[in-house]
Parts: C-alpha cells; structure tokens; sequence
C-alpha cells in the first residue's frame, strides 16, 4: 500500500498566553519566542499510517507545503520511518489558507505519482480551519472520509474507523481515498528512536519550488484572495471570579451547591 | 619436673596435631578443594573482565580509608543495628580464626615455633576461643532473624540455609575438637580456652578420654572436610561477598552520592544504553557478585514501599543470575563494520524477568536511597539509568507522560507540557533583573523550570528574589534565555537530549561571563555541580538554601520574629544524599523558631523520596501507589504545622501528597525562601 | 438580496441546533431555502418551513441514513441548480465532513466553525477562534458559494415566520460528475457509545473532569454528582488522551464545542484550548485546588477546594436540594 501523509508545521500551540502576540500587520501570530512544531493531528496521521504499515506491507511518503523550516517536520517523519519525505518550499511565505494548501498539496502529489491512501489531520492548531482534507479530494478527484481514527487494509480496499457525535462508525471504502484523521488513545503519535534521529539527518528530502510542481503565482493568489483574513485580535476576557468563601469546608460546600441548584432549577 | 616446666607461662603450648596422623591426607585433599575454590574465584573474575572498562583504581588513599570504614569497622553494615551486629560478630569472629589457623600451619608446617608463651595463651588461645563464641552468638542471632522473626526484605534459598548450618557446624565442631582435646590430654594451659574447658569438663562427666580421643580423631575429619568443603562452595554462593565485597567498597564511585551516570560517546557507542551484559562495565558485573542479598536498597526504595514492582535487590539478583548462565567469553565479537539496523543484544537483560521489566524501571525515582544504604557501595541506581537509556533512545518504549516531557523538552527547553505560564510570569511586577541590566553579577539566580512554569512554585520564587533583593545581594536571571538543565532528560534516560540541553546552557553562561550559579532547585544543583563540569562547564554552584544561610551568617539578613509555627524539614534527595547538604537548611530554620526543625525518621542522607525525581513527578501514579502520599503520612505524624523544603518538585508533589492524606490534619508546604521572607526584617 | 440555502444532514429534526443554524442564517437576510436531503418527517418540514422560505426534500433512492458520498451527490445536484451565494451547514461531524467537499465541487470556498455571520457588501464575513482560542479572526469569503459550517449552538433560536414558506419533495437522481464517487465509501455499522444520552451539544448542565483528577476512577464519583444535576459527563483533552474516559467526551478545540447553561470544570486548569470548546457556557464554575488557575478566570463562581473532599458531601446536598 502506497500510503502519503501531509504534514504541517505550525506555531507551538501549547505557548502560554501571555506569550502569544499577534503580527497585525499580517493578520497572523507573531513567532516570537515559540517553537515550530509538527500539527499533532499530522502527528496523530504519521503514527496511524506507520501502524498500518506494520500491519500490511507499504510505503510511506511524507509531503509538506511551508517555508524552509518545515523541513523539520520531515526529518522528524524520517526519523520516524517514513520512507520518503518532500518538502513544496513557499518561497513568499504567505499567510496560505487552506485553499491554496489543497491546490499545491494537490499539485505535488500528482507529481510524486499514484497512492491508494491520502491522510491528513482533521485540522491544525494553528488556524483550525478543518477544509484542507475535504479541499484536497475534491482537487484530486478523490472520495473521501473524516475523522478517521483507525484504519485496516483489507483485500479490495480499507475498513476504517471514524469518530461521531456519540460514537463512532465502521466505514468500508476503496482506494484511492482521502481520510482526515483525528486522534484516539491508540494512534498517539510515537517518538522517534535517538539513533534514528541522528540517521535521519542524512536521509534526503526532495525539495521542490512551486514553478516545479507547474503551480504559478496567479493560482496562488486567486485561491489566496477568495478567503481573506481580514481582522485578528486577541479576546478580552474580564469575568471577575466570585470565589466562594465561608468559615468551614462544609459551609463552602453548602453555598457551592445552593449556586448549583439554582441555576440547575432554572435550566 | 614437668609439671612445673609445663606450668611456665612462658612455655605454654599445645601439641600440634594430637590424636591425628595421615595429616598428609588432608594436604592431597587441599589441592581439589583449592582448584575448586579457584576456578570458581577465576570463572567470576573472567565474566567481570569481560565488561567494559571503568577507572576505579585511582586515589588509593581516599579508597583505603573507605575500606577502614566499611569493611574493618563495618560502619555501613552497622547501620542495620541487629544485622550489623551479628555480621561484626561473625566477621571479626571468622577471621580471628582464619588467622589462628593460619597461626597454626606457620607452627607445624613451616616449623616456626611461635605457638608458645603469652602469645599462644593471650591470643591463641584465649582470645580465639571468645571471638569462637561471638561467632557463635552472630550465628545463633543470624538464625534467630532468619528462621523466627523473617524479615521481608531478605531472600530465603536452600543456599543460605545450608551456609548457616555449614557455619554452625564449623564453629560447633570446632569448640568440640579443642573440649575433647583438653579433656584427653589433661591440658594444663585448659583455662585459657573457656568454652574449651567448659566442653572438656561436661564431656568428662559422660564420657571416657579413649572414648573422647576416639570421637576427637572422628570429629577432626569431619570438621575438616566441612571446612574445606566450605571453601570450595563459597565462590560459588553469596559468600563470595567475603572477596567481593571489600573488593567492591575498594572500586566504589568516589564522586556524586547516588552514583555517578556514564557518559555516551554517541559516535562510536553500539548502542545508546544497555541491555546486554556485556555492556555494562566489569565494576558494574562486580557489584552484582558483592551483592549479599540483605536486601536493604528493597527495602528503602520508594517505589518499592508504595508496593510497586521496582525492587533494587532484585534488579541486582536478577542480573546476577543472568550472569551466572551466561559465558560472557563466549561472546562472538565479529563485526563487519557496517551498523545493523537496531541493535541486537548478545546477553539481553531488559524485560528478562519481571524485576527487570522496563515497568519496573521507570518506577525508578533516582533518589539513591538503594545507593546510600548498600553496605557494600554497590550502585543500583546507575544500572537503572543505563537501561533506562536504552528503552528510551534505542527502543522509544516508555511511559507515556514522560514521553511528553521529553518532547517538550526537546521542543520547548522545559518539561511542562501545557503549563499556561511563560518563564518571566513570576516576577511580574517585580522588577527583576535581567543578565542584560546587569554587568557582573554577584550571582545568576536560576529560577530553574520547576520554580518558573509552575503556579505553586511561583510564590517560592518570588520569595526567593525578595530575599536577594532585601540582603542587596547584586544578581540576575537569564529570563527567556534560560532552559532546561537537563536533568529530567538524563534521569528519564534520554542522555542525547541531556547533552544537548547542557552544552547549550554551558555555552549560555559562558556567553554571559558567569561565574557563580545560584538555584533553588537541588536537581538543577546537582546537574551544574556534578554533571557540568565533565561537559566542559564549571561554574561555582550554590543551592539556595547554603546561600541563604550564608547571607544570614553576614549579617545581610536579619530575621525579624521568631516563627512561632512547629516545622518538620524534608530533604530533598538531589540535596542531602546526592550531595550532601543537610545542615544549612536545618541552621536557617533552627534561627527561624529557636528550636531545631522537627525531624521525621528518615531524614538528612536517609531521606525518603517525595516521589517526584527521575521524571516520575511528569507521570501519574495509580491512586493507592504513590510515594508523595506515603512520604506525607510520614510528614504529618511529625504534628508539625509547616513542612518546609528546598526544592520545587518536592513542594508539589508534598502539597498534592499531604492534602490527599491530611484528613482533618493540618499541615501547609513551603519553600525555606518563602518561610524566611515572612520573617526576615524588611527595610 | 442573497441566495441563501442551509443544508441538513439526513434524519434531520428541528432540534437546538437546526434553531441555531436557522437562527445564524436569517440573521443575515430573512430569505433562505433549506434543504433536507432524506426522509424526514411532516412535523419537522413544518417546523422547518417556520423558518424558510423555501424547503426542499431532497430524496434519492439510496438515501433513507447518511452516506458521504450520496448526500454530497444530492447537495451538489440541489445547488447546482439553485445557484446559491451562501450555503451554511451545521456543526455536526457529517456537516464538517460535507462542507469543503460541496465548496470544490460548487467551485466555491469554504470555511468552518463560524461563531458569528455578517454580510460587508458583497461578501460574508465570519468570525471565529484561532490559534488555540488565543485569537479571534474575522475572516472574509470572496468566492461564491461561499460553503461555512456554523457553531450552531451559538445562537439562540428563532420564533417562526409569520408566513410559513413552501415545501418542496424533490426526487433527485445522482448522476454525471456528481454521480463519481457513489459506492467508494460505505458506513457498514454505526455506533452509539451509549444509547439514550443526550448530545453534550445539547446538555444543559455539564460535570466536566481534567487532568487534576489523575485516573480514570474519580469520574465514577463525578458520575453520581452529574447524575444528582441530571447533567451530562465530559472531559478535558488531558483526561481524553489519558484514556480514562472516551475520546467522545472530549470538550475543547478538538473535542465538543458546548453551550450548557451551566458547566461545572472539575480539576481542570483551564488551557486555552479547553476554554474555546466552553466558550459559549452560559455560567462557567470550578473546582480547583489552585485559585490562580486559568479556569477561574472564566468562571462566574468557584470553589478553591480539593475535589476529593468536596464531590462527596457535594453530591449529597444537591439530591437534597434538587429533590
């Protein structure tokens, strides 16, 4: 099974608040202090697809669109396994939505050649948008599946798993196929082995600019301006906290329930 | 004539060999039991050189002097007072009578006539026969613990049964041989040996001198071939300790407290870690034949206590065992040059036995309680690490959580993955300096990832620049600049990840000209003072604790009030036992109240763990496994109103430990730094 | 005037969210036309047709439950025809599933998790949380159709039109370009963790646990407390990740987005992606060792005690109370 996994590199999701500032002159995060790090959902994909791989026998290709330090997510998938890695390297470095993300995602995988499994994470931690998975088969004239958290290779095709509302769902599908996957306590993304680390250095990485997978900047820019960022502000939050006070644990937890009760008798 | 030529104390002697002849027979049955004996001495020695190199054969002053401490006066041993005791017993028993025997072979073999006079009624005589029965005493105290009351901590094989009776029997033979001898021939020197006389007298009184002279020739045989049988056997057995075992205290690591971690030459290394004998080094294969099996690293590790599977003793019984089966020389050393793929190991050791499971590991807090208490300087806690290392940077399997920790590490230079606080939160609204403002700094404060990213700890650190500022002590802290030392990278095993960090730090500080350390966090103490400098990076390390003392000691704080709150003092383990410092904390306190700190019962070097080294505070323990809760029981009973410590894991991890268990108790945790600042006189 | 259509998910009923999406719509133009693809029953289209003015049973042969692949082929045939400028959908999994796939194929753009719709001139500008709930974003569609998923609980629904609007059975076949994919996915079993509980979306009460509870028992206790307020049981992602309760109870940026009247966070501290998925609680409260902890800040009330001491005696009063 050919199996390719995208990947994104996003700002640290777990940066504390008050380092978290905003670049207002391009509508996006500043980097500040934060490290860049892999999208745990991209992650949450790598490992269900090097799990597959243990279970039936594949290939792994890890492809990524983003600036030159996103290479770094490669060699993490390389220290991980993956068997190849490619880098679309976003000369301008660009606010890119995830329309422009599918359009060359798209564009690169027609280029590297024919796979039966697609997988995306769900979304990113960074702007959450959740439209690259669906955007990509649609450019790649693919069926598709989301939220899928586990996947099994079967003799025409793949059964999968995908997560609802209350529960979850057995999909059967043919390949090629799109999934988006979202994380469950068994596809926690491994680490990589120290020696791998080291090994992964030397691996190489297929780089490619935009004029080598045949997408121009006219197709950038329309697919760019169709969803514009247009304002982006950090929230201002003045609850004031009433904490509940009394003489005794057991006064505090009589007030605490009376509170409850009330607004539970209005519900 | 002869009476009162025999009854001149200068000619005082026995015959030698009475009542046997064909000694030669004995000497022909000395050769196998020497060739035995031997092989068995030479078979451990070959498997020990077969493990990696290790310098432990400098500083021999430093390392005699151990041995006059732990092996002639037994100091370590006799921290277990009735074990200690009997173990002097028989150890200063044992060898008296090795010596006399010796005394004896010089006498009738070499004919060197020194059996005679005081010397032979003085020592050979009286004084062998009382360490005889001393001897004797640690036998029947040994059988006593052994067989009546049974503690949990010792291992209980046929081996050790048999070696009691085999000693008793030698012992037992022994005083009958030398009754019987006095007895049959009127020994007129018989009341220098006092149980001899006392076995002589009884024995009469039942029994004829030709019946005794026969039963002495019968019994002499006997007790000359359990003797001989003896030394055949011990190589073989936990009484190899006998050479082991002061060899051991001889090699002991001289440097950090808790063992000293090996450094990986990440180049060249087969593989980052160990799991196969043959990695570890020959001081490492040699502590698991000192191991006596007393079974006291079991008994005070934490881990253990809370009814984990982690147990120091048969870590090192198991790997010893393995050690036992396996033909280290056998190994195939061929190598075609080129690295395989994943390491195979020749003689495996992780996840042999369940001791040896890599569970069992990570439950490790790297407190060295095994280390400190081991009366025979075996380091447990090394061996720990170094497997540790494997599971995680050959194989990538370990726990969960402190996986995470390690990748927040790797991504964000501290472990708290998700803190919501960002390094400089602590002194907001301070005013604290940071290295830019500063030129040369007394000191740097390093505040340190515990002390900075956790909500608790910041009122600890906030204390802490209070006092610098109030004694107008002229410091600054590195601010965004500062990352991890390490140290949880290294305890959990991740030693690539551990030099990274440190040689980015040391070149940090060095940027920076500094030239004094000062933390309040003893696991970052611990990693500038003794792990730094082997990196390249040596810089004076004070904890705050010495510091503040110090600060006391000149006069630049006074404090204010008397605390008028009862305090019990935990000591950190990266502190007291892994360096040593357990007096300046005591000293702020005892000037705080006027009274010395209320001490729990293990305390200083003896500590008990909070639960939160070795990366253990990043992982979530089962409910009713969880050494933080253990340690504040301990805590509470003190009746103390405060605890007070001098580390910031240890402040969480007693805080979540002493509420879950307090019941209607009540107890608060502070930081040292926090207890003074609310009584030092402010200006 | 724009052409407005919201799309439902087969077996659709006119529940809190179909209110709230309705609601989110009409707040740009009263003008809209919903389409139903599926059975659905007379009293929902009514209800439906309260809301619209135009509603559309889309049927296909095929389609009785949700298959990705169907239901695509049938918005994609509906739209195509009426040519919308804005198609909004739920924010249910089929919906968010639906949503990018129905912008490719309608040559539009697409975008989710809108918190708030307006129209600047031409163009419908959305907001919505980023960067973990750190940041707001306004975000402009400049492509028609503009495709968005709506955090339908956000908003309040709506009373019913004056003047209901039509209804429509339409019975579609898939075909052409639409037609492509039929049959290459096929949900075979679908699962209900446990049958009869209400969506968390839809709880009014929530007893949520974090971290700080450290393993998977103390939720039973959390269990009987939610059980005294007949609230629902969730869970930080911490807690989720941890396995001691299931991925589904998961509230935050990757979990549930929820809208309680009441939330009750249990040893939870409050990380920034927690909060977004709680962001629109009526009244948040906590229980919290620490009262620095970011929860608090978010809270109307709390309560800085260990919940060990405190979900006993505090189950016990609340039966009493709630009697």
């Amino acid at each position: 099974m050919k199996i390719l996994v995208c990947l994104k590199q996003i700002l640290d999701p777990d940066i504390p608040p008050r380092d978290f500032a905003i670049d207002r002159d391009n509508r996006r995060a500043a980097r500040g202090s934060a490290n860049l790090v892999t999208n745990i959902f991209c992650e949450n994909a790598l490992e269900t697809a090097l799990q597959l791989r243990e279970k039936a026998e594949g290939e792994i290709t890890a492809l990524t669109f983003g600036p030159s330090s996103a290479e770094d997510v490669l060699r993490k998938a390389l220290a991980l396994k993956a068997d190849h890695a490619c880098l679309v390297e976003d000369e301008a470095g660009e606010y890119r939505n995830s329309a422009t993300t599918a359009l060359v995602l798209a564009a690169a995988i027609r280029k590297l050649g024919e796979f039966d499994l697609i997988m995306v994470g769900r979304e990113a931690g960074d702007w959450g948008a959740g439209q690259t998975g669906g955007l990509l088969a649609e450019q790649l004239g693919l069926p598709s599946v989301s939220f899928v958290d586990s996947i099994e290779a079967t003799a025409d095709g793949v059964t999968l798993r995908r997560q609802t509302e209350l529960g979850w769902e057995k999909v059967e599908a043919t390949t090629p196929l799109v999934v988006t996957i979202t994380n469950n306590d068994e596809n926690v993304p491994r680490i990589p082995k120290t020696r791998d680390i080291m090994m992964s250095a030397r691996k190489p990485v297929t780089n490619w600019k935009l004029s080598d997978i045949d997408v121009t900047c006219d197709d950038i820019t329309a697919a760019g301006t169709a969803l514009e960022v247009v304002d982006l502000a950090i929230p201002e939050k003045t609850t004031e906290c009433e904490f509940i006070e009394g003489d005794s644990i057991d006064e505090k937890i009589d007030a605490f329930a009376k509170r409850l009760a009330s607004i539970v008798q209005s519900a | 004539m002869m009476l009162l030529a025999a009854l001149n104390p200068a000619e005082a002697t026995r015959e030698v060999m009475w009542n046997i002849s064909h000694s030669w027979v004995m000497y022909m049955l000395l050769v196998p039991t020497m060739i035995i004996a031997g092989r068995g001495v030479y078979r451990q020695v070959q498997k020990w050189r077969a493990g990696q190199p290790a310098a432990r054969f400098d500083r021999p002053a430093e390392r005699i002097k151990r041995v006059v401490k732990h092996v002639l006066l037994q100091q370590a041993t006799l921290r277990d007072r009735f074990a200690g005791v009997y173990h002097f017993l028989l150890f200063w028993g044992m060898i008296t009578l090795t010596i006399a025997t010796t005394v004896v072979l010089i006498h009738h073999d070499f004919s060197i006539d020194i059996m005679r006079g005081r010397f032979y009624l003085y020592f050979q005589s009286l004084f062998v026969d009382v360490l005889g029965v001393l001897a004797m005493t640690g036998v029947a105290m040994l059988a006593v613990r052994r067989w009546i009351v049974r503690p949990k901590k010792l291992v209980y094989t046929d081996e050790s049964t048999w070696l009691l009776v085999l000693l008793f029997a030698i012992l037992g033979t022994g005083f009958l041989l030398e009754g019987w001898r006095i007895a049959a021939t009127n020994d007129p020197w018989g009341n220098w040996s006092p149980a001899g006389i006392v076995i002589s007298k009884a024995s009469l009184a039942v029994a004829s001198v030709e019946t005794l002279t026969t039963l002495h020739w019968l019994v002499w045989w006997f007790h000359m071939a359990l003797v001989f049988g003896l030394i055949a056997w011990a190589p073989y057995t936990k009484l190899l300790h006998v050479l082991t075992a002061p060899l051991n205290i001889y090699t002991a690591n001289l440097d950090a407290g808790g063992g000293t971690l090996k450094q990986i030459d990440f180049e060249s290394a087969q593989s980052f870690g160990i799991n196969s004998l043959e990695q570890f080094t020959w001081k490492d294969l040699l502590d698991l034949d000192a191991c006596t099996e007393c079974g006291r690293c079991t008994s005070v590790c934490p881990a253990n206590t809370v009814g984990k599977q982690l147990s120091p003793r048969d870590i090192i019984l198991d790997l010893q065992s393995l050690l036992d089966r396996n033909d280290l020389a056998s190994r195939n050393s061929k190598s075609d040059g080129e690295q395989p793929d994943e390491y195979k190991p020749a003689f495996p050791v992780i996840g042999q036995t369940d001791n040896l499971s890599s569970d069992a590991l990570f439950e490790c807090t790297t407190c060295a309680a095994c280390v400190e208490i081991c009366p025979v300087s075996i380091e447990q806690l090394p061996k720990i690490v170094d497997m540790r290392r494997f599971q995680v940077m050959e194989r990538a399997e370990f726990p969960q959580q402190m996986q995470d920790a390690i990748s927040s590490l790797e991504g964000r230079g501290h472990p708290f993955k998700g803190t919501q606080l960002s390094r400089m939160d602590w002194a907001e609204g301070m005013d604290v300096p940071t290295i830019e403002d500063v030129d040369a700094p007394e000191v740097l404060l390093w505040v340190g990832c515990g002390g900075a990213l956790v909500d608790r700890n910041q009122r600890s650190t906030r204390a802490l620049a209070n006092l610098l500022k109030q004694a107008g002590v002229n410091f600054a802290i590195l601010g965004r600049e500062e990352t991890c030392t390490g140290d949880p990278a290294r305890r959990i095993g991740n030693e690539f990840l551990f030099e990274t960090l440190a040689t980015q730090n040391i070149e940090t500080l060095k940027t920076h000209n500094i030239k004094s350390v000062l933390t309040s966090c003893p696991h970052c103490f611990n990693t500038f003072r003794n792990e730094y400098p082997k990196l390249g990076g040596d810089f004076e390390v004070l904890h705050h604790t010495t510091y503040l003392a110090k600060l006391i000691g000149e006069g630049r704080l006074t404090l204010d009030a008397k605390a008028a709150e009862r305090i019990a003092f935990h000591d950190p383990c990266y502190l007291g036992r892994h360096n040593g410092i357990t007096d300046a904390p005591r000293k702020i306190l005892k000037q705080l109240t006027g009274s010395a700190p209320a001490e729990m019962e293990k305390h200083g070097r003896q500590s008990f763990c909070c639960g939160g080294g070795g990366g253990l505070s990043f992982v979530d323990e089962p409910p009713d496994k969880r050494v933080n809760q253990e340690r504040a029981r301990q805590a509470l009973d003190t009746n103390a109103e405060t605890l007070a410590v001098g580390c910031p894991f240890c402040t969480t991890m007693m805080e979540d430990g002493i509420n879950a268990v307090k019941g209607d108790r009540e107890m608060v945790v502070k930081d040292i730094a926090e207890v003074m600042w609310e009584t030092v006189s402010r200006e | 005037m724009k052409n407005i259509i919201v799309c439902l998910m087969p077996g659709a009923t006119f529940d809190k969210p179909t209110a709230g999406l309705l609601a989110a719509a009409r707040g740009l133009q009263p003008q809209l036309t919903i389409i139903v693809p599926g059975i659905v029953s007379d009293d929902t289209t009514a209800a439906l047709a309260g809301q619209a003015d135009n509603v559309i049973c889309a049927s296909d042969d095929g389609l009785d439950e949700y298959q990705p692949e169907i239901v695509l082929g049938v918005l994609q045939s509906v739209c195509s025809d009426l040519n919308p400028d804005i198609v909004l959908l739920s924010n249910d999994t089929y919906s968010q599933e639906i949503a990018p796939r129905l912008a490719g194929r309608l040559g539009g753009v697409s975008a989710g998790d809108a918190q708030s719709l307006s129209l600047d001139g031409d163009n419908l500008r959305i907001t919505r949380s980023v960067y973990g709930g750190k940041a707001i974003a306004t975000v402009e569609l400049r492509a028609t159709p503009a495709v968005v998923w709506v955090r339908a609980h956000s908003f309040a629904g709506l009373d019913a039109k004056d003047a209901p609007g039509t209804i429509e059975q339409r019975s579609i076949t898939v075909e052409g370009d639409a037609a492509k994919h039929l049959g290459a996915t096929n949900i075979v079993e679908r699962h209900a963790e446990s049958s009869g509980e209400v969506r968390l979306e839809d709880a009014a009460v929530i007893v949520s646990g974090g971290r700080g509870l450290g393993g998977p028992e103390p939720f039973e206790q959390l269990k009987d407390l939610a059980d005294a307020m007949k609230a629902q049981q969730a869970a930080s992602r911490a807690a989720c990740d941890a396995g001691w309760v299931p991925p589904h109870w998961q509230v935050g940026q990757t979990g549930k987005k929820v809208a309680p009247e009441l939330y009750v966070a249990i040893a939870i501290s409050g990380a920034s992606q927690h909060l977004m998925g709680i962001a629109d609680a009526k009244v948040i409260t906590a229980i919290n060792t620490d009262a620095d902890a970011p929860i608090f800040k978010h809270c109307q009330f709390g309560l800085v005690e260990d919940y060990k001491a405190v979900v006993g005696p505090l189950t016990e009063k609340l039966k009493t109370l709630l009697s």
